[in-house]
């Protein structure tokens, strides 16, 4: 600090900061105002700090979605029929549900995130139902309405259910939800021609508010079904829609969904049928099967010729096919969904032929082998296949005694049904076969159903077989009565002979064993003993595992089908040349 | 009211459904979804997530939240609709603040447990319209109880969340 004694003012210097202070002492008469201190502040200005504590306006991404515009009304409120959706009682609105909700997920190939917003905003499943009025006629099972799910945000689905699961009903519930949306305005549903009667009562069950009209007459009404504008669901069979499809292309038509039935039928991929279905001018293409594999993975690239064209090829392995088609196919088996399911009793009745059966068998399969093996390089997997099929009949029927052992065991399982009030089927390959066993099982009030009767005939003897207690016993082709009917108040099946593929055999037991089975189905296989139909079963039960193989990517199949190097191995012989493609399907 | 116009002039009620989703590792995000009168989505805004600082914790103090969610994220979100919805839902409390920065009424929907003081019931849900709309009680209620035929209240923030989810995976 420096004095100055003249003005009384002291400095202190410390670097940059100088303070000056004017120092006088007090009481001093001629000062009137009192000392003051100054602090002179010299240098840099002090760093400032500012906390701006505002938040910047945050970016918004915004999404528009067309509203729906509905395509029909409301449903009405069923009346003949108790109703589980909605409570009309009093008139009031009843809640939305609030349990239970099934999401639409969307589809893995779709990309952009404004897609995937699309499907993620919609309401849930039940919500979606509820808000439409949408009722059902029996109460879903929640794998019913996943199923739904599944198949209402897809242009490209298979939905693989095994048979009995409610494929056709979950196929229609979404359906119904596509045109109330106004996101389906034509649809086409193609079906097996024994089975358009069975679509159009569950068209007419689960989508009462729905016009339908079923292709069917002569051309001139067909042309005009086809063109029927405001006709939202068209029910066509698949020899209908190969016969149709230069009309369908000339006028004009195209679909907002196609749904195939039965879709195994277009599992050649150079079968009229499967170009039919191919050429057909579509957005959505769904197809249902509970045998989407019968035979070899080709089944299901000729399927998907259909439902995704081009996705896959013949040169995929298995496991590169379940991997392309995991998000395009859903499948689900009736042990792991239906868990309260009334069991299937499987029974093998290994049958010994009578004394002259067994003679007649043993003179067949001799000649034939002997006329086989003197045709050396000659023989053709027809030759082969005729020799099985003479065999198969002998099993069944003695065709110089008319003996039967299968018939003798099958009339004392018979009377055992008939006697507790149940019913039975009774598949066979043959429509002889079957005309023989109405004559021999009359007393049980035998029916028949196979594809050489007419629609209206097979309808009535499905009414007759169901309403009608005097008819115990239904007996069925596999042609015809595999696929589709829903029998299940049947509770005996019997396999008289062998199918081809066990998956037709599983959807001939399936016409009993399904969803609303009132107990037990037993399924009872005759096979006669020491004959061609063992060793068949043996390379049957080789096939058996070969869907699920691709189906869950679980490895590798270890057979494709029967081929004709498995045809001749029947017979012990080699197989000429060139074997190994698919025999028989 | 603005709905009642828009009503007036032939368009179908709409609702707007308002809430946040707090990610740990991206921050806060604010997702809003206009729908119709039977639950399907017609405009769904979200934003870009927000991180609070320290300092703007310390700052705010407990008007954070009312500020972040009601005016920073509500209200962006609210400023980008087109829609005029009859009521703004939110299960989210702090945005109930964002009806300082709208004239839409905005009211607190919270799942149905036992009595409460405020507010109304409807459906499966409880219902409080924001202080600002208390007089417009029972039109609120009125409209909610149409909604509520097709759709549960709480429903449509489920939807919200599971978009958001998606955002932060895309």
């Amino acid at each position: 600090m420096t004095p100055n004694p003249a003005n009384g003012v002291r400095s202190i210097r410390h670097d940059d900061l100088v303070i000056a202070a004017d120092v006088r002492p007090w009481g001093n008469p001629t000062l009137p105002r009192p000392p003051a201190l100054r602090l002179p502040v010299a240098g840099r200005t002090p760093t400032l700090v500012r906390i701006d504590p505002g938040f910047s306006r945050p970016r918004v991404a915004s999404y528009h979605f067309t509203p729906p515009v509905a395509a029909l009304p409301p449903a009405a409120p069923r009346t003949a029929r108790p109703t589980i959706a909605v409570d009309e009682s009093a008139g009031s609105v009843s809640p939305a549900p609030t349990a239970g909700r099934t999401r639409i997920a969307p589809p893995r190939d779709v990309v952009k995130l404004s897609e995937k917003f699309f499907y993620l905003l919609q309401p849930d499943l039940q919500t979606m139902l509820h808000a439409g009025r949408l009722e059902f006629p029996r109460k879903p099972f929640p794998f019913q309405l996943d199923g739904m799910a599944f198949l209402v945000p897809r242009h490209s689905a298979v939905l693989a259910d095994e048979m009995g699961l409610g494929k056709s009903m979950q196929a229609i519930s979404s359906i119904r939800l596509l045109v109330r949306s106004g996101e389906a305005r034509r649809v086409l549903v193609v079906c097996p021609k024994g089975l358009v009667s069975n679509w159009a009562r569950e068209l007419a069950d689960w989508a009462p508010e729905l016009v339908v009209a079923v292709i069917e007459g002569d051309q001139l009404r067909r042309r005009w079904q086809w063109s029927l504008a405001d006709v939202p669901v068209k029910l066509a069979n698949y020899e209908v829609l190969v016969r149709d499809r230069d009309l369908v292309a000339q006028l004009g038509l195209s679909f907002d969904l196609v749904v195939l039935d039965e879709a195994q039928r277009i599992k050649n991929r150079w079968s009229q049928t499967n170009q039919a279905v191919r050429g057909l001018d579509r957005r959505r293409s769904w197809a249902l099967t509970g045998t989407p594999i019968e035979n070899s993975a080709d089944d299901l690239v000729g399927i998907f010729e259909f439902v995704d064209p081009g996705h896959l090829n013949e040169r995929m392995t298995p496991r590169a096919l379940g991997a392309a088609v995991s998000d395009q196919i859903l499948r689900r088996t009736k042990d792991k969904v239906l868990k309260d399911m009334p069991p299937r009793l499987n029974r093998d009745e290994r049958i010994e032929l009578g004394p002259e059966q067994r003679e007649t068998y043993r003179r067949a399969e001799e000649e034939g082998v002997l006329r086989l093996s003197g045709m050396g390089d000659e023989a053709t997997i027809q030759h082969v296949f005729e020799l099985v099929l003479r065999l198969k009949q002998i099993c069944n029927f003695d065709t110089a005694t008319g003996e039967s052992a299968k018939l003798d065991c099958l009339q004392a399982e018979l009377e055992e049904v008939q006697a507790s009030g149940r019913k039975a089927l009774v598949f066979s390959q043959w429509v002889e076969t079957l005309g023989r066993l109405e004559i021999s099982l009359a007393r049980f009030g035998a029916l028949q159903y196979h594809g050489g009767m007419s629609t209206a005939a097979r309808d009535e003897a499905i009414r007759r077989f169901r309403q009608e207690k005097r008819h115990s016993v239904l007996l069925l082709s596999y042609g015809a009565g595999a696929v589709g009917l829903n029998l299940q108040f049947a509770q005996y099946v019997f396999l008289f002979d062998r199918w081809w593929n066990p998956a037709v055999e599983d959807q001939a037991i399936n016409r009993a064993h399904r969803i609303g089975a009132a107990g037990a189905v037993t399924v009872t296989r005759f096979l006669s003993a020491e004959t061609i139909e063992e060793r068949i079963d043996e390379v049957l039960r080789r096939k058996r595992d070969l869907s699920e193989a691709i189906l869950s990517q679980a490895g590798e199949p270890a057979a494709t089908g029967l081929t004709a190097d498995e045809l001749f191995a029947l017979f012990r012989l080699a197989a000429p040349r060139a074997g190994g493609r698919a025999a028989a399907a | 009211m603005q709905q009642q116009q828009a009503e007036a002039a032939g368009g179908a009620a709409v609702y707007g459904f308002l809430t946040a989703v707090d990610s740990p590792h991206h921050g806060l995000f604010g997702g809003y979804l206009v729908v119709d009168g039977l639950g399907r989505p017609l405009e769904f805004h979200c934003t870009a997530p927000v991180k609070v600082t320290r300092a703007q914790q310390i700052l705010y103090g407990p008007t954070l939240h009312g500020h972040l969610h009601g005016q920073q994220i509500g209200g962006a979100l609210l400023a980008e609709s087109k829609a005029t919805p009859a009521v703004v839902l939110t299960d989210h409390e702090a945005m109930l603040s964002v009806r300082q920065h709208t004239k839409l009424p905005v009211a607190l929907v919270k799942p149905l447990v036992g009595e409460a003081a405020t507010g109304f019931v409807v459906g499966a849900s409880h219902v409080t319209p924001h202080a600002s709309d208390a007089a417009d009680a029972g039109a609120i209620r009125e409209r909610l109880a149409a909604l509520a035929g097709a759709v549960e209240l709480g429903e449509p923030f489920e939807r919200i969340r599971a978009a958001i989810e998606e955002a932060q995976r895309h």
